[in-house]
């Protein structure tokens, strides 16, 4: 039998990674910090919700519906908002600020969603819900413990294989380096925009309607979960896809095993301070190596090790010739 | 004795004044606060509700130990375990004494500005270092941790369930709102000394460096001004009065706890006043932050004859009212409704001194500038290279 905080970390990990996946797609065409991403979550998970407790219907059937639903409000709030603001000349403060307003929007929207639903279908905990007891089990684990990993990796292959292989792929990638010229060639850089902002609404909420079958869920628990999702992404280095992916999957893993290894070592109290561990790591990106994970001259870290690998093989290899010669 | 009443259209007029104005206090100190630090320093704090929770946390869970220590009042070793117990022993004590009172009152107030500067210092280390929106990540996400921290550790506060402060307006009587009036006028005394040294900074030469520094870092850093130094010490300051605002409104409500400290009601309301009132204008701030706390106020005062009317809580219809308010301001008037003037130099006798011939200070400012030398035109003499027809 696996732990339960094993498969917390694979579950938080490949949600995070997902989540972070949508908000660089973001972040990478606007350059604004999207604040109300964790909004989009939301939207997926009451989307679950919805589907679970109105029309008894398992939640993963709601995955499509969640990520056409986040896709869509991800596309209008891009067109109607960030991008009318930018082309008026707007700050990147102000269009901070608008994200953080759609963000508080939202948290209306949800209410007044919570509300009705509540009313109209009677049911009772509309605003703060327990997990969704819904998931299946495969081989005595939950099916989460399958789907998420396996949706993150088909995710990043689908995107790494678009991104390279795809003539529209290729464009896309072309007007996130260089819009001017992609601009020249001919290629219609606000289509690809817009495409990046459907597919990380639909990220969003495709990881939101798979959370709320583990962790609970309400108005606002999208925007709670910002800490880790903005963790992930700028130690993925916000420029880059695989790096947001592989950021996701850093943060959600330490999140759990550190917060359980604190707890072993300390106490339970330490779980307070759980989601202090991505701010830390948050932090250390942003003083440290503040262009993330990608940004990392690897080579220049591995080959001071290789090169001390290589001379301990030395020494021992002229250790060995001595004792033989001997 | 009681405040008189006065009703209008069944609302007690005064009661709302009151609460209207408090409420406008404080948003006040805060959003000048903001003011300074993003409007003038060009720092943009997405983390505000952080300090004024620190404040209003340090004031709530120190006071009341203060006073039980001071007044000898049995804290069985568990002050938040006794806390309704040893609070009502407290308020009966203190509505006797208003010295101790305010002296509580004051010293919370400092302790919190205290706590105010020193976070306030420790988010200057990645302020000036960070890009704006790298910045905004940081602080947005640290405030949220900080909430989730109020609400889980419990020794502090009581975590999300909150403990009750000493009642440090007893000593007022308890006539109606006569405890709120007092209130007032002390908030009212505090706002309007916050906004006298907002308005001295912003006409001073330090509030043009701030812009400068703001405008452009380089040829501020290039005149000599240091810009790290001068961005540090403003979000020192701004951070210690917006948790003075957080104290004083703990005392005012005479409870502490996690949930109220959220992003929306100290963050995304106080951004919201910035924008609309004009940013870079203490005025226009103001304007901002008392049409903000009107129109909110209003809405709480006629939304529940729509209440009964519509499937759903009429306060969601607030967020979305301020939100798309918000955008509209961005996008139409992106200065807010006072934009920021052009900063004032020197005074006008000085600017008269100077323009008079032969003046003592128009010779100290330099041959450059006390007679000017006729400009070297090159290209005026040259024939015109356009053929006239």
């Amino acid at each position: 039998m696996v732990s339960q905080y094993v498969l917390d970390a694979v579950v938080y990990a490949s949600l995070f990674g997902l989540m972070a996946v949508g908000l660089t797609l973001t972040y990478l065409t606007t350059k604004v910090p999207n604040f109300a991403y964790g909004s989009f979550v939301t939207i997926g998970g009451y989307t679950s919700f919805s589907v679970f407790r109105i029309n008894h219907v398992n939640p993963y059937f709601a995955v499509p519906l969640a990520f056409l639903l986040g896709a869509v409000v991800s596309v209008a709030m891009y067109l109607g908002v960030l991008r009318t603001l930018a082309r008026r000349g707007s700050s990147l403060v102000a269009l901070m600020i608008s994200t953080l307003a759609i963000d508080i929007a939202f948290v209306g929207i949800f209410g007044i969603y919570s509300d009705y639903i509540g009313s109209f279908y009677r049911i009772e905990n509309t605003k703060n819900f327990f997990r969704l007891l819904a998931d299946f089990s495969l081989f005595g684990l939950p099916g989460l413990f399958y789907v998420t990993p396996i949706s993150l990796a088909t995710i990043t292959i689908a995107l790494f294989l678009f991104l390279t292989r795809t003539k529209f792929g290729i464009a896309m990638r072309a007007s996130v380096e260089n819009p001017s010229l992609a601009r020249v060639l001919g290629i219609d850089v606000e289509r690809a925009y817009v495409f990046a902002w459907f597919l990380a609404g639909g990220f969003a909420a495709t990881a939101g309607s798979f959370s709320v079958l583990w962790l609970q869920g309400g108005t606002t628990f999208g925007s709670g979960l910002i800490v880790e999702i903005f963790a992930a992404s700028v130690l993925g280095g916000l420029a880059s896809v695989y790096g947001a992916a592989l950021g996701g999957l850093i943060i959600g893993a330490t999140e759990i095993l550190l917060t359980q290894a604190g707890i072993a070592v300390f106490g339970s109290w330490i779980s307070i301070y759980q989601k202090g561990f991505p701010l830390l790591i948050m932090v250390i990106t942003l003083l440290l190596f503040p262009r993330g994970l990608v940004s990392i001259n690897w080579q220049r870290i591995t080959s001071p090790i290789a090169a001390f690998v290589d001379l301990i093989g030395d020494r021992l290899g002229e250790i060995f010739r001595f004792v033989r010669g001997k | 004795m009681d405040v008189p009443t006065f009703f209008l259209f069944g609302v007690n007029i005064i009661r709302f004044l009151i609460d209207l104005m408090i409420a406008f206090a404080l948003y006040l100190v805060v959003s000048l606060s903001l003011n300074l630090e993003a409007g003038f320093a060009g720092v943009p704090n997405f983390g505000k509700v952080m300090f004024v929770a620190a404040g209003a946390v340090v004031a709530g869970s120190v006071s009341g130990r203060l006073a039980a220590f001071i007044l000898g009042v049995n804290t069985h070793g568990n002050y938040n375990g006794f806390i309704a117990q040893i609070i009502t022993q407290l308020d009966s004590s203190l509505s006797g004494n208003a010295i101790l009172s305010i002296e509580i009152l004051l010293l919370g107030v400092l302790l919190a500005a205290a706590i105010g500067a020193s976070l306030g210092f420790l988010t200057s280390y990645p302020a000036i270092r960070l890009r704006e929106d790298y910045l905004g990540m940081l602080l947005l996400a640290s405030a949220q941790l900080f909430q989730i921290f109020l609400g889980g550790y419990e020794p502090l506060i009581g975590g999300t369930q909150g403990i009750e402060v000493p009642n440090l307006f007893g000593w007022a009587g308890n006539g109606i709102e006569v405890r709120d009036a007092v209130v007032l006028g002390f908030l009212a005394l505090f706002a309007g000394l916050v906004y006298f040294y907002a308005e001295r900074v912003a006409r001073s030469p330090l509030g043009r460096t701030l812009r400068a520094v703001r405008d452009n870092e380089v040829a501020a850093r290039a005149l000599g001004k240091d810009d790290v130094a001068i961005r540090r010490n403003v979000i020192i300051i701004a951070s210690a009065i917006s948790a003075m605002a957080g104290a004083l409104l703990t005392f005012y409500v005479g409870a502490v706890n996690a949930e109220s400290w959220t992003r929306i009601t100290w963050t995304f309301w106080i951004w919201v006043m910035l924008i609309i009132g004009g940013a870079a204008n203490n005025a226009g701030v103001a304007l901002g932050a008392f049409s903000f706390t009107f129109l909110f106020k209003a809405v709480d005062q006629v939304k529940f004859y729509f209440q009964g009317s519509i499937p759903f809580d009429v306060n969601w219809l607030e967020y979305l009212m301020f939100a798309s308010l918000l955008i509209l301001i961005i996008a139409f008037r992106p200065g807010g409704i006072l934009p920021e003037k052009s900063s004032m130099t020197l005074p006008w006798r000085t600017v008269a001194e100077i323009m008079r011939p032969k003046s003592k200070v128009r010779a100290n400012l330099g041959p450059k500038m006390g007679t000017p030398e006729p400009a070297k035109s090159d290209l005026a003499d040259e024939p015109s290279s356009t053929p006239t027809t």
